[in-house]
């Protein structure tokens, strides 16, 4: 059985249909990754997913074979999945450690104080964040230091499954090879990932299946590699050649 | 990569000052304002004194659901009035003894609060202003209709005064009311401290700076948003009721907007999301209107400009004005509230 499965959902804008008829799995221990150019209803799905801000007008969101969607997005975070947003954000006038606290506290399933403050530690560690940085507070680290953060959120949580929305955005070359690294460590602990990115190179190094959307429907599923070079996707990137004149 | 961090190598908050050091702080501020009538002894200036007490109660309760949650509270003098009228109406009605009165009316207040929760915890901003505002009008409203036990727009007079076994309360030159009203604030104070530097302070304040970040940590606005409001109203509605017990009246206008412009201009002056701002702008701005009390029309002209004043040069306010001064002179590390 799937881990997420998402069936048939879609949602609208008064007449602009965002998502329509849109339906994938993934399995636990995968990485699963979406591509779109702008536009195409990637946030938007994450969004119907996890219920925030809303969920979708119509179809199914399963997770671990339960039904999630109408459920609080509260709700749905502690059932065990996680997502991330595609700009850095924190709890800028918290400090680093209680950022990481609010995600083992809230959203965890550890009941002791203890061992709530032993996942925020460790969650930090696992996306680098040096113990002497702890007491600052949030808004004084840089944007690559707040996407790790808010990353170290999510993982204190103890997801079963973790949605990332444009990881790679706004970030140097170096730290994207960095984020890449992270994303992998983070799936080594059994992590279920599910990516948002429109930079495909991203995508074909970390992902093991690959959905395109465009203009909120379904382009491509399948094998990284057979799906970019669907015609489809290509012109959905590239657009059509002009005939020659 | 970084090596692996021991637990117990971590401090229970870092960055944040010791509660050890906090809690040494808070008792040398208390035990040198309990020293006070000794060194103050017209009944005058105790009254002062006992009333900036009041106000510091309320204005820093205040600061919980407006500066740490966010929530642009604007019932919030309506708790206080709440306070008031139901130590009046539980004393002189009821019967109840004064002591639980006070008591009751915390709890009345608090379950007001949750109340006026309802309604709101799906706005934002304007539409949070509009509707507790409303809930305070309506309060008044129905104290106004109820003239028969509430004495409408005369209020109620001669309301039951607190006591302490056979000792005159109203001829001791107001040194019980002053000890009452201190040990109110301290409680109140370290409640609110305790408060705002647990976990559940940390979610009222992840939930004010991102709303869906914080519910995508799965922190609960429904939840947290009732804590807030209710956590904010119950010394509210405590000192309510000492005020009522303390002037022996009770009158409508605890639900104008002269009232809630002062303990707001307290909140802000004080510097937000401190407790400690809100409390220190409740003595500065209340001696500070009995000093100038012979300056009339004049008075709120200055005291305006005073706040404006320190609102432009320090936007975090006496707070960020006393730590930063600290930090200038002993140049520590900035610790965080």
């Amino acid at each position: 059985m799937a881990l997420l499965d998402v069936r048939n959902v879609g949602k609208a804008f008064g007449s602009l249909k965002a998502l329509d008829d849109v339906s994938f799995s993934v399995n636990a221990g995968e990485i699963f990754g979406i591509a779109g150019p702008n536009g195409s209803g990637k946030s938007t799905l994450f969004n119907t997913i996890t219920g925030i801000p809303f969920g979708p007008d119509r179809g199914k969101v399963l997770l671990d074979g339960a039904e999630i969607q109408g459920k609080s997005g509260n709700d749905i975070a502690r059932m065990g999945l996680a997502r991330t947003f595609q700009r850095e954000t924190s709890f800028d006038k918290l400090t680093v450690f209680e950022n990481a606290m609010i995600g083992a506290t809230y959203g965890g399933r550890q009941a002791t104080p203890t061992a709530q403050r032993d996942n925020a530690a460790e969650a930090l560690d696992v996306v680098g964040i040096a113990a002497k940085d702890f007491g600052r507070l949030a808004e004084e680290l840089s944007v690559f230091d707040r996407k790790c953060l808010m990353l170290a959120t999510a993982v204190a949580m103890g997801p079963r499954i973790l949605l990332l929305d444009e990881p790679a955005s706004g970030l140097t070359k170096p730290e994207i090879e960095t984020s890449i690294g992270l994303i992998r460590k983070i799936a080594a602990r059994g992590i279920t990932i599910v990516l948002i990115e429109h930079v495909l190179t991203f995508l074909m190094t970390l992902s093991q299946h690959l959905l395109v959307l465009n203009q909120g429907q379904m382009l491509a599923m399948g094998d990284p590699k057979t799906v970019i070079s669907d015609p489809r996707v290509v012109e959905a990137y590239l657009g059509t050649r002009k005939p020659d004149l | 990569m970084t090596a692996p961090i021991p637990v117990s190598a971590i401090p229970s908050s870092p960055g944040r000052a010791s509660w050890r050091k906090e809690a040494a702080a808070v008792l040398v501020a208390f035990a040198v304002l309990a020293l006070l009538p000794f060194v103050v002894t017209d009944s005058y200036s105790r009254h002062v004194l006992i009333m900036a007490f009041i106000y510091a109660v309320v204005a820093s309760n205040w600061d919980l659901s407006l500066g740490y949650g966010g929530v642009f509270n604007f019932g919030h003098l309506a708790l206080f009035g709440i306070g008031v009228y139901a130590y009046g109406l539980l004393t002189k009605f009821a019967g109840i003894d004064p002591w639980f009165a006070m008591a009751l009316s915390g709890v009345i207040a608090t379950i007001a609060a949750i109340v006026v929760t309802i309604p709101i915890l799906r706005l934002k901003g304007i539409y949070i202003i509009l509707v507790t505002f409303g809930f305070a009008q309506l309060v008044m409203q129905v104290i106004l209709s109820q003239s028969d036990y509430t004495g409408g727009t005369q209020g109620m007079v001669r309301i039951q005064t607190l006591y302490i076994g056979e000792h005159n309360m109203i001829r001791d030159g107001k040194f019980a009311y002053f000890y009452i009203a201190l040990a109110m604030l301290f409680l109140s104070t370290v409640f609110l401290r305790a408060l705002v530097r647990s976990r559940i302070g940390a979610g009222i304040i992840a939930l004010r700076d991102n709303e869906e970040y914080a519910v995508s940590r799965g922190v609960s606005i429904v939840r947290q948003r009732i804590v807030t409001l209710a956590a904010s109203a119950f010394f509210t509605g405590v000192a309510g009721a000492f005020y009522a017990g303390y002037q022996r009246n009770a009158s409508i206008d605890v639900f104008g907007m002269s009232l809630a412009t002062i303990i707001l201009s307290m909140v802000l002056l004080g510097g937000t999301s401190t407790i400690y701002g809100a409390i220190l702008a409740s003595f500065v701005l209340t001696i500070f209107a009995e000093a100038m009390a012979d300056l009339g029309a004049w008075r709120p002209i200055i005291t305006a400009l005073l706040i404006i004043g320190v609102m432009l040069v320090y936007p975090t306010g006496l707070a960020g004005f006393i730590q930063s001064s600290w930090n200038g002179v002993f140049r520590r590390d900035n610790k965080v509230a």
